[in-house]
């Protein structure tokens, strides 16, 4: 018999350890050069009330992506979570009657998604597409010709009150991100979500029960685009029907940027929302410090690349060179994704 | 684009090229996994790599192949040193390597996966000349005796049709040094034949061939020589006929091995444990019953296409079937999940290890968990405990005697045979009562075959009821108490006890009664 060592007891994650020390690397030059930035210490939290809708994004659309799947229809189901809970504000329906009729929609507009891609087996780019206009167009008609703003006090708090030194909104955004680190690291759920993302088909052999795996992921994306809505139109005060769309593709950035892989499998969710502060306050910094949104996201773009160079050449198999892993990688590219099945 | 390469090209007959490695090393973090490995593949020969599971055979032609880069020594192609091989480029140097697990697109047609990035141009020069392709993709699987419709997605082939294409495709490209790992390993004797009498033709031809098998009796049959690699190193290299058997075998184990015979299984079976009554899942599976009794083992015999996977996936309810009942003890599972069926007792091991059974990017820890993860039903809820998740691994995995440095390597970087082993692991970690065996040794070395048989009589002593896929017919002598032979998706004959030989078997399977 032989003996196979068990792995240390810690691993640090080399990814998420390099995204730490870029936040912080850049927390202490915006304060140094921008004024504004660290406001009265506390200024730094506040500004994250611009990215946490990006953010509660960020983790639904990432345990799609975990599983190997994509979820388009998570911004627009913002919208429509916004505008739902503005129209029925101004309907004069309580509080918190509106926001369960908002987020009852965003968690529709995911079962359904979950629903035909695990039992029909249609491709969820296909499918979350055209959920996304059906999201999309029903927003837009019931918002109607004067999209609903103006909403209590109390309301607004979600989007912009304080608790403590601490805004609200980034309060919510950090408990739902721990309850899906805890999901997706230490559950059999999560355990599921991954192994459907490495190898569907081994996992169906594996007694995994993938449609119900697939079917849950789905749901709580339209879930948290339901809560990502309700911030949404707290923030702002008002509701208009493209007012979580634009917000999709800075939340897959950030999955990405996270280091998950966009085939699904491998990935981090913790990585992920440091992913998100390391690239909100990157574009708050920038905008503060005078830059156009024009440079804010090209300086993203280069940055995406550079990150995922980084990210290649500290996961390149050991022994072998970056070059190397680079030609490997080259050779091997047009074989990956169908590699895969499904 | 031909097999018959030599006669296109504008080189006379005879051009064959010789391939040396020279004191090739290589290491995967920091484990030296080739030891100065010393081999010439030489035109118009098959040259046989012999070793037991993770000896380095397939490191070695993949370095060859320009997969992995060597640390140390040196390759020589006709003479020409190369130096930062890539797959590419070896392929364009006419070096082509048939890999140990098929890597079919399961999406694109067989033809188009024959042609990957070479499909013939059209007369507009960005049309591809889909005819043309068909054609020619037809004239290819005659050549390794493959019927299938190369229109077809490469998904629904069999694992062995799968293995089929890959050979293929070496023929679709321009090749004048070809390696084979383990192609047989998923075929019956009779594909084998058919590919051996394509490797002579080659030879014929005076391609240079490299051949990996487990299977000594194919082993001797075709070698014109053979190397035996233990632990990275070269033990032993020969001329055809120079080895006996045992020499061979002591050679890649490094001890002398007792010869296997049927073991004398005298405990007597207990409760019918598994009982299918006319089971069908047509096309391929159509009416099958049969009973396993707990502490049997019941073998399946039958030709590659008879069923037998469709069947065993119909009960472990990965198919819906059409008809019939699945009873595990007294419960009714028919056309229940896979879930279900492990909870209740009843595990499958699945023939396509590549696509079915390993996660290969995942560690070996958590593949071998993967099957008992989500076995409570409060699953939602239920926390992982990684440490003991870890050890339990551990220690199915040392049990089954797979080979690895760590629990914390992808299972990819493990050996085909460890592998194996590790899917084994994880089936018996679920703690079945009956136990759906396919191809349990495929790619096992001769050594740790005997070590499963061991294992699955010991499990079966205690009471386990084991069916038993198995295209090697003398797998199913060694183990077997009870054989049915499955033609066509029925059954077709049943022998017992000594009936059990290597003819009777041989004329059940092919629907001979
Ligand atoms: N990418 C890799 N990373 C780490 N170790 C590896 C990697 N590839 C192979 N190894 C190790 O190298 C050793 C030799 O593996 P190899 O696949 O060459 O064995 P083999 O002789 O082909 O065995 P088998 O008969 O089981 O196919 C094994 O111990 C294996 O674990
Ligand atoms: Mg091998």
């Amino acid at each position: 018999m032989t003996n196979i060592a068990l792995p240390r007891r810690y691993t640090l994650p080399a990814w998420g350890l390099t995204l730490i020390v870029a936040l912080v690397a850049e927390l202490v030059y915006f304060s140094l050069t921008t004024r504004q930035f660290a406001g009265h210490g506390t200024g730094m939290l506040v500004l994250t009330e611009q990215f946490v809708p990006i953010g509660i994004l960020a983790l639904g659309a990432g345990m799609v992506i975990l599983t190997g799947n994509i979820d388009l229809s998570a911004g627009a189901t913002a919208s429509l979570s916004a505008i739902v809970v503005g129209t029925e504000l101004r309907h004069g329906v309580g509080m918190w009657g509106a926001i369960g009729i908002a987020v009852a929609a965003g968690v529709g507009f995911g079962l359904f998604n979950g629903l035909v891609v695990a039992l029909l087996g249609i491709d969820s780019l296909l499918v979350t597409l055209a959920t996304q206009f059906i999201a999309t167009s029903l927003a837009t008609s019931i918002g109607g010709e004067s999209p609903p703003y103006g909403f209590s006090d109390m309301f607004q708090r979600i989007g912009t009150g304080l608790v403590g030194p601490i805004p609200s909104a980034l309060l919510l955004f950090l408990v739902l991100a721990a309850i899906t680190v805890i999901l997706v690291s230490r559950t059999g759920f999560g355990r599921a979500l991954t192994l459907i993302g490495y190898s569907r088909s081994a996992a169906d052999y594996s007694g995994i029960r993938t449609r119900r795996t697939l079917v849950i992921a789905f749901t709580l994306s339209g879930l948290f685009s339901g809560i990502a809505g309700l911030v949404l139109a707290a923030y702002y005060n008002s509701a208009r029907d493209d007012i979580g769309t634009t917000l999709l593709l800075p939340a897959i950035t950030c999955v990405v940027l996270g280091g998950v892989d966009i085939f699904g499998g491998k990935g981090r969710i913790a990585e992920v929302v440091v992913a998100v502060f390391f690239l909100g306050f990157l574009s708050q910094g920038l905008l503060m410090s005078g830059r156009s949104s024009l440079t804010v996201t090209m300086i993203t773009g280069i940055l995406l690349i550079v990150a995922l160079v980084v990210k290649l050449s500290l996961e390149r198999q050991s022994g072998e060179s970056l070059g190397g892993a680079l030609r490997r990688l080259l050779s091997q590219r047009g074989f990956r994704r169908p590699a895969r099945q499904r | 684009m031909r097999t018959d390469s030599t006669d296109d090209t504008a080189e006379p007959a005879g051009s064959g090229l010789r391939y040396d490695a020279v004191d090739i090393s290589k290491r995967f973090s920091g484990v030296e996994v080739l030891k100065a490995v010393s081999v010439t593949f030489r035109p118009g020969e098959i040259h046989t790599l012999v070793g037991e599971n993770g000896a380095g055979k397939s490191t070695l032609l993949k370095v060859m192949a320009g997969v992995y880069t060597p640390d140390g020594g040196s390759l020589s192609l006709g003479g020409v040193p190369q130096h930062g091989l890539t797959p590419r480029e070896a392929q364009s140097r006419g070096v082509y390597l048939v890999p140990q697990e098929p890597r079919l697109m399961p999406d694109l047609s067989v033809a188009e996966n024959l042609y990957v990035g070479t499909l013939p141009k059209g007369r507009l020069r960005v049309n591809v000349d889909w005819r043309a392709v068909y054609a020619r993709a037809d004239a290819v699987f005659a050549k390794v005796g493959l019927r299938v419709n190369p229109r077809l997605a490469a998904g629904r082939l069999s694992i062995a049709q799968q293995q089929l294409v890959e050979c293929a495709r070496a023929l679709a490209h321009d090749c004048r040094v070809i390696f084979f790992d383990e192609p047989t390993s998923p075929l019956t004797a009779h594909d084998s034949q058919r590919l051996f009498e394509l490797m002579n033709d080659l030879r014929g031809h005076d391609l240079a061939l490299g051949f990996i098998s487990h299977r000594l009796d194919e082993v001797e049959e075709v070698s014109d020589a053979i190397t035996v690699l233990r632990d990275g190193r070269v033990v032993a290299e020969a001329r055809r006929g120079e080895l006996t058997r045992q020499e061979l075998v002591g050679a890649m184990v490094g001890r002398s091995l007792a010869v296997t015979q049927r073991a004398a299984h005298t405990t007597t079976p207990g409760d019918v444990a598994l009982d299918v009554q006319a089971l069908s899942c047509p096309p391929e599976v159509n009416g099958v019953s049969l009973r396993v009794r707990a502490g049997e083992i019941v073998g399946l015999a039958g030709l590659v296409g008879s069923g037998r996977t469709e069947f065993a996936e119909t009960v472990f309810g990965l198919r819906g079937p059409s008809a019939g009942r699945v009873l595990l003890g007294s419960r009714d599972i028919t056309a229940r999940s896979p879930r279900t069926c492990i909870d209740a007792g009843l595990v499958y091991l699945a023939e396509d290890r590549g696509r079915n059974g390993v996660f290969a990017e995942v560690d070996l820890s958590r593949n071998v968990t993967a099957a008992t993860i989500g076995r409570l039903p409060r699953w939602l809820s239920t926390f992982l405990r990684p440490r003991q998740e870890q050890v339990a691994a551990q220690r199915a995995a040392e049990r089954m005697d797979v080979r690895a440095a760590s629990m914390e390597l992808a299972i990819k970087a493990l050996s085909g045979g460890n592998q194996q082993r590790a899917l084994l692991a994880r089936w018996v970690a679920a703690a079945p009562k009956v136990a759906i065996f396919d191809e349990p040794t495929r790619g096992v070395d001769v050594g740790a075959k005997e070590g499963i048989y061991e294992i699955i009589e010991s499990l079966t002593r205690n009471g386990l009821a084991t069916l038993v896929i198995s295209s090697e017919l003398e797998e199913l002598v060694r183990l077997c108490d009870r054989v049915y032979a499955v033609y066509e998706g029925r059954v077709v004959g049943e022998v017992a006890g000594d009936d059990i030989t290597l003819e009777t078997l041989g004329q059940l399977a092919v629907g001979a009664s």
